[in-house]
């Protein structure tokens, strides 16, 4: 039917993008990162043998360091996240008037757009070592340089950017659960705290799972906010493959590492997909 | 406590959270529109004593700024360019199917954003070396067309979902065939989607740095990937008049959006879902 | 206007018409005809396979088995643009980015319909559904019965030889259902338009079709004009589903002269049914209509000795305004009786009556296979 044979053909075009573009340059990094590298070199040479010593490498003390770092800081600020955003998000579906609602929606896609660089530029500059914020933090016994507080900055740039997408998600979450139903909890004898936590929470689940979801993977990726923010001292795993890659130009070893994090990315999005799933439904 | 008690206690928290996130969110924007234009040379503590445009003088006069600037419109264009069409072609094949493994099918398409960025700029690198393209700007348009085409897809999907299908089989029925129906039909309704779609598409592109810092050369960079440079060697204030000059880009996007779909519209149609 | 057709000729017809999804039927070996100039309902509970039949005749689905002509050509393999049959969807479709008069045209233009001619004939439509006035205006400028019109200007424009009508009136409130249900049948005849209405809605399909198909699992229950399905259905699943039936249930009975059996209900009841069939062996079940029963005061006589007596207690009565809906307990269960409103005075609540009806007033019937 000449309808099929159309629909392959406009189909072409972006599976032939997809296929050079982004499979077979996956397949390829995954073949590089069984490769040996030499030292010295770029990259493995042509006829380098298989080996698993890239992966290997990985097994030390100090990468688990690194991923453990990513992960626990990325949860970290993704739980904030969720935890501030949830309330912001509600407060603007139900206690703002229409025009103060298209105002903060405006304001929060502002905030999402702005380019990354901006965002980390900013948080530098007020909150950095040369910031004009540094007098009131000394002064409350925090130094700049100190671990803690840098890490907490890393974890303020990811916010920076979770709250306004996750607050955004759940406005469409939140104003899909009929207010009246916390009315009827409400006429039932349940105060407002109960009533949320009884009803609205548990119907805004599956919203807020998502945006928590998308918090974690965007942060576990993430590469500017920890390059500039952290320092050098505070490495995300992206930090730690570009490093491979230009400092070192260990290839192998950069795709082991990468291919590393896209499993680890890949089996968040599909255990908690699943769990979502089985708890809450399709 | 009585849960009237509680209930006001946490009315009045949720008010005080609302405006430490307001001001956590907005305090470093203003401090950094606030600095761009200090008069002074250097860093220094606020508020400064005086205003001026120095530091805009000296990103408009700097050259590596401006060229990594015109790369990174003639990128982002290009790519939402192609994203865009191949997108349309995609999202409309896609929606009309109907087999069993649509859904995966569509989940392959939007793989690439679960991709860490850096992952997907290496292996694009190794590929490209590979095959022996080592033209800077051409590899630079190979990775920000990948990264851009999941999210015009997504756009357009949702976009075309939203079009009931009686409007399609109505004018099947007057006597348009499939391909009239599409432009007559299919295409104006799913007008505002497929717009929103490449706007954001664009916002991503100007945006990036972790596939455009692997993919880069001495010659052909993006303004991005020049800032970051400029901020790891010398944390100055002319990338400050760079935030700010962006600032104004991005709301110039914005404004593009409101214009042409309507921004509660754009955010109803899932743009952002994730 | 002229007739659509040669009066002779029938407009559509199925010759075993199936469509199967997966394992279920949908129609099932479905034959019927319509003749030209004429209404035809198909009517049935969702999934009786009858939006599926009128998607197989606009083309949007293609038979597994059997053939489908319409003005005499074969429909096979054809697209529903290369048909010229005006479908009318339930919710209108209409374009809403487009001017009603854009909309009216839409049909035209597809058609080849010549350029000059193009405004003349949408003036033309519009004064047909009344909305003289109105081209500049967008869908969602209107109200539920002026888009309606709109949809059936824009079905009607191209002198299509078939108008399939979704569910025509079940997007409107009551009173306006009364309305745009005259004035749809008005336009049409006028027209002179072959019509099909699927609907699941006895009232628009007993008000708008000439016959009507009582549809149920992709079979064909019955056939027939409104009265005739009304007074005389043919099975159990067409004389509950049309109106509001009493039921008598009963096995064996004898034939009596003058074509009246007696038979025997479950409960003891002697009942009189005129009619020429046998009554089934392994089990009957009679109708009768709430309408064709009168209550009398208890103790009532009758001369007549083919009359059925049933004694009973109001148990309730309900005032519909135009009707007295009564519900009396009797032996043979719950039944239920309607009687136009006189104003004047009638049983109440809890008072024995006597209901009475004819033999002639009982539709003998088969139970339907489980």
């Amino acid at each position: 039917m000449t309808q099929a044979r159309g629909s392959i053909l406009l189909l072409l075009p972006s599976g032939g993008l997809f296929l050079g573009l982004f499979f077979l340059p996956m397949a390829g990094l995954f073949v590089e990162s069984f490769r040996l590298y030499v030292p010295g070199n770029i990259g493995s040479s042509a006829n380098a043998p298989f080996t698993i010593a890239n992966y290997q490498e990985l097994l030390t003390p100090s990468f688990a360091g690194f991923l453990f770092e990513t992960l626990r800081i990325s949860l970290l600020a993704s739980l904030a996240g969720l935890l501030l955003s949830f309330p912001l998000a509600y407060w603007i579906v139900r206690k703002v008037s229409p025009r103060w609602r298209a105002i903060a929606v405006g304001l929060f896609v502002t905030l999402m757009f702005l380019s990354v660089l901006v965002r980390t530029y900013a948080l530098e500059l007020s909150f950095g070592a040369a910031g004009p914020f540094r007098p009131l933090l000394l002064s409350l016994g925090v130094s700049t340089n100190g671990r803690g507080y840098i890490e907490t900055l890393v974890g303020a740039g990811l916010l920076h950017y979770i709250i306004p997408v996750a607050t955004l998600t759940l406005l469409g979450t939140i104003q899909n659960v009929d207010p009246r139903l916390i009315d009827a909890a409400q006429a039932l004898g349940a105060p407002g705290w109960r009533a949320h936590l009884g009803i609205t929470l548990p119907l805004c689940m599956r919203g807020i799972l998502a945006a928590f979801l998308f918090a974690f993977t965007f942060s576990i990726s993430a590469f500017v906010i920890p390059m500039i923010l952290g320092k050098g001292r505070v490495l995300f795993i992206s930090n730690l493959i570009y490093n491979r890659f230009s400092e070192i130009a260990d290839y192998p070893s950069g795709a082991a590492i990468s291919i590393v994090l896209f499993f680890v990315a890949l089996s968040i999005v599909y255990l908690t997909s699943a769990q979502v799933t089985k708890r809450w439904g399709a | 406590m009585s849960g009237r008690l509680i209930d006001d206690a946490m009315w009045l928290a949720g008010l005080i959270l609302i405006g430490t996130i307001l001001c956590f969110l907005l305090t470093p924007i203003a401090v950094t529109v606030v600095m761009a234009f200090d008069s002074r040379a250097y860093l220094g503590p606020l508020p400064p004593p005086s205003l001026s445009l120095r530091w805009f003088q000296q990103f408009f006069s700097d050259d590596y700024f401006l060229r990594g600037l015109s790369t990174s419109l003639k990128l982002a264009t290009l790519a939402v360019a192609i994203s865009t069409a191949v997108g349309l072609a995609t999202a409309f094949v896609v929606e009309r199917a109907e087999f069993a493994g649509k859904q995966l099918l569509i989940s392959l398409f939007l793989s690439p954003l679960l991709v860490p960025p850096v992952v997907t700029g290496f292996a694009l690198l190794l590929f490209l070396s590979h095959l022996g393209l080592i033209n800077g700007f051409a590899r630079l348009l190979c990775g920000h067309i990948i990264i851009t085409v999941p999210y015009t897809i997504r756009a357009t999907l949702t976009g075309l979902g939203g079009i009931d299908r009686a409007l399609t089989e109505a004018a099947l029925s007057l006597g348009a065939n499939e391909q009239a129906a599409f432009w007559d039909i299919t295409l104006p309704l799913a007008r505002t989607s497929i717009i929103s779609g490449a706007i954001f598409a664009f916002a991503v592109s100007m945006d990036d740095v972790a596939v455009s810092i692997m993919l880069t050369d001495a010659t052909t960079y993006t303004l991005p990937v020049a800032l970051i440079s400029s901020m790891r060697a010398n944390f100055d204030l002319s990338i400050a008049a760079a935030s700010v000059m962006l600032m104004l880009v991005t709301l110039g996007l914005i404004v593009a959006l409101e214009k042409s779909v309507g921004l509660n519209k754009a955010i109803g149609q899932g743009v952002f879902r994730s | 206007m002229t007739a659509m057709q040669d009066p002779a000729e029938p407009v559509v017809v199925f010759r075993n018409v199936s469509k199967r999804f997966g394992s279920t039927a949908a129609v099932d070996a479905m034959s019927f005809t319509v003749a030209a100039g004429e209404t035809l309902s198909l009517l049935g509970p969702s999934g009786c396979g009858k939006t599926t039949t009128l998607r197989l005749v606009a083309g949007f689905e293609q038979p597994d088995a059997g053939t489908i002509e319409i003005a005499g050509q074969a429909m096979t393999g054809r697209r529903p643009y290369e048909r010229n049959v005006g479908l009318l969807f339930q919710h209108y479709a209409l374009f809403p980015h487009m001017t009603v008069a854009e909309n009216i045209g839409y049909g035209l233009k597809h058609r080849r319909w010549p350029k000059a001619e193009v405004g003349d004939r949408i003036a033309e439509m519009l004064r047909l559904v009344r909305l003289e006035g109105f081209d500049a205006r967008k869908p969602n400028q209107l109200s539920g019965g002026q888009q309606q019109r709109v949809a059936l200007a824009r079905v009607l424009a191209t002198k299509p030889k078939l108008v399939l009508l979704d569910e025509p009136l079940s997007a409107l409130d009551a009173k306006l259902r009364e309305e745009l249900g005259l004035e749809l049948k008005q336009i049409l005849s006028t027209v002179g338009s072959t019509t099909i209405v699927v609907t699941h809605d006895q009232d628009e399909a007993m008000s708008l079709a000439d016959r009507i198909i009582v549809m149920n699992r992709g079979r064909i229950e019955q056939l027939g004009t409104p009265g005739e399905i009304y007074a005389q259905p043919r099975t159990e699943f067409v004389a509950s589903f049309i109106g509001r039936t009493n039921w008598f249930s009963g096995s064996g009975g004898t034939r009596l002269v003058n074509g009246v059996c007696r038979l025997m209900t479950d409960n003891g009841t002697a009942l009189n049914v005129k009619t020429i069939d046998i009554p089934p062996a392994g089990g009957w079940r009679v109708c009768v209509r709430p309408e064709r029963i009168a209550i009398m005061p208890p103790h009532t006589a009758t001369t007549d000795p083919d009359v059925n007596v049933l004694t009973g207690e109001v148990v309730s009565i309900v005032n519909m305004g135009a009707q007295l809906h009564f519900v009396c307990r009797t032996s043979e269960g719950r039944i239920t009786i309607i009687q136009p409103n006189r104003q004047g005075s009638h049983s109440k609540t809890g008072e024995a009556v006597s209901l009475q009806f004819g033999a002639d007033d009982c539709v003998l019937l088969a139970p339907d296979a489980q």
